[in-house]
């Protein structure tokens, strides 16, 4: 079964997140001046899966804890779509520590719609439901700690898509998982996505994993970060990394990222 | 199950037939022999005479009480202070472990007193407290029942012994929770009372259980030595150096093996709770 692309009628879609001249920078506490990012631009319309791909260390979790309203830029300009509000709808999922230890994976799922009140019977259904997309409905009883790597990040995205998030930041989810776990969930978070019509960022350093997902991949220089290609991606879904568009893309992007080395 | 494994297992339950059983007997041999032979109870009493107080916790001794009804005095003395120190412990942790400014305010002052030996409030206690118990508080001059036996110092001075282990664990705990749990809560919506309640305290719920565990070992030795000390009246503690002053040995160490035993039994107790309240320590992801 072949997807159609979505990212190409995208175009006329609302602004979801715009960030223009956006610079962070850090101070170590033996004072030294960290420069995280420096002037980035973004524009990400609704409904948009864009991956955002650097090197790691080049502030990328700092950008993603910007747009979600974690931490203020010191300068320039960001500005999310009408709909969209920090702690409300827009949902975060991290490499690590992305699950609660001292909760079960059901009651992970269902955090987000106890802290909106509501009822314990419509959050159940509601996690239930989100559960056995992902394929976790036999470990709704399970901890965190009993999981495989794969089934955590699994019950992370059940746990950030209960809160019917209008956008999803994932940072690095799938950084610390084997090639065949990550390629599952990367099928598993593509369908989700062609099916909620969330917008999602998401972060990685794996330029294989970028073009795989995105609609549309954004490359990210080193500290300090900042944007220095963007590629819309035209591929049909489920993507096949063995035609040659891919393979071709894939050496352009590498080489936008050793570029900017040498 | 490897042939090594099973070595191991015969191994481990060899050693615990050994602690348990064949070297306790033997020691207690070797103390009825030694007690018979240097033939002065007064100083190193037989284990017979030992076990036969044991055997008799009713018996009252003098104007002292029986073994059993000062060692229900100790205990109630112990849950009481000890559970106002849990509540206001693990309250203040929480609010001086994720409020800075709170926390900055209150440090020096906790510094100072934390160190203090608890039993060294004893005469503030005292003082400030009078002899009053529990049941004048309530404006009942004798109740006739256990509690006249509960004097509010007493509570003070265990209260002050279970409150700091308890205090400076929750903050540790509190101050140790991964800053991505907190970032996680946000963006799923807690509120702040929401984060105390749903993230801070199942976060922390593993220091905290290890504080509550130290808070109530160090309870038990806080009340036996105040009760051992002048004004005390009774308690397991005031029966132990009562026994002492009239030469009545077996009866000390017998209320030292009850005390012994009491105090691994409140730390038993709390480690089984600890382990099947927070599974998840030390196995975070």
């Amino acid at each position: 079964m072949e997807f159609e692309d979505s990212s190409k009628h995208i175009v006329d879609k609302p602004m979801a997140l715009e960030l223009r001249g956006v610079s962070k920078t850090f101070y170590s506490d033996a004072g030294a001046e960290v420069q995280a990012l420096q002037g980035v631009d973004l524009l990400i319309r609704h409904g948009e899966l864009v991956t955002l791909v650097g090197a790691t260390g080049c502030g990328k979790t700092t950008l993603l804890n910007l747009i979600a309203g974690l931490d203020r830029p010191d300068d320039g300009y960001l500005h999310l779509g009408e709909d969209l509000n920090f702690g409300d709808n827009i949902a975060y999922v991290f490499q690590h520590y992305t699950l609660f230890p001292w909760r079960s994976v059901l009651r992970n799922v269902t955090f987000g719609l106890q802290m909106r009140g509501v009822t314990r019977s419509e959050r159940k259904n509601r996690a239930l439901e989100l559960l056995s997309k992902v394929g976790l409905s036999n470990f709704r009883d399970a901890y965190p700690h009993e999981l495989s790597g794969g089934m955590r990040q699994r019950a992370a995205i059940a746990q950030a898509l209960a809160i019917n998030p209008k956008m999803l930041l994932m940072d690095e989810p799938f950084g610390a998982l084997d090639d065949t776990t990550r390629r599952e969930l990367q099928q598993v978070l593509t369908e989700l996505w062609q099916e909620q019509n969330t917008t999602i960022l998401f972060v990685t350093h794996n330029i294989d994993e970028a073009i795989v997902l995105g609609g549309k991949v954004v490359v990210f220089s080193e500290r300090p970060g900042k944007v220095i290609h963007e590629f819309e991606i035209d591929l049909p879904r489920p993507r096949n990394r063995l035609t040659s568009q891919f393979t071709d893309l894939f050496m352009q992007i590498r080489k936008t990222l050793s570029g900017q080395l040498d | 199950m490897s042939k090594e494994e099973l070595r191991n297992k015969n191994a481990s339950y060899r050693s615990k037939l050994l602690g348990w059983t064949i070297l306790p007997v033997t020691l207690l041999l070797i103390w009825q022999v030694a007690a018979k032979y240097l033939n002065q109870p007064w100083i190193f009493p037989p284990v017979t005479s030992v076990i036969e107080q044991l055997a008799h916790p009713f018996r009252q001794h003098y104007a002292s009480g029986s073994l059993l009804s000062n060692t229900l005095i100790s205990l109630l003395r112990v849950l009481l202070g000890f559970s106002l120190a849990a509540v206001a412990g693990v309250t203040l942790g929480i609010v001086m472990g994720s409020i800075r400014i709170i926390r900055s305010a209150l440090e020096p002052i906790v510094e100072i007193l934390r160190p203090l030996c608890p039993i060294a409030w004893l005469p503030f206690a005292i003082a400030i407290f009078k002899l009053k118990t529990l049941p004048q508080l309530f404006g009942i001059k004798y109740s006739r029942t256990i509690f006249d036996q509960i004097q509010l110092g007493m509570i003070f001075v265990i209260f002050v012994g279970g409150f700091f282990p308890v205090l400076t664990n929750t903050l540790d705990g509190v101050t140790g929770v991964r800053r991505n749990y907190l970032l996680l809560a946000k963006t799923l919506g807690a509120t702040r009372r929401q984060t105390f309640l749903h993230v801070y305290l199942p976060a922390a719920m593993p220091m905290i259980l290890t504080g509550l565990r130290q808070g109530i070992g160090l309870c038990w030795f806080v009340i036996i030595a105040a009760e051992m000390m002048t004004g005390s009246e009774s308690g397991i503690g005031y029966l132990l150096i009562y026994a002492s002053d009239n030469s009545a040995m077996d009866i000390v160490i017998a209320a030292m093996l009850i005390i012994g035993s009491i105090g691994a039994l409140l730390s038993f107790a709390m480690r089984r709770m600890m382990c099947s309240a927070v599974r998840w320590h030390g196995k975070e992801v």
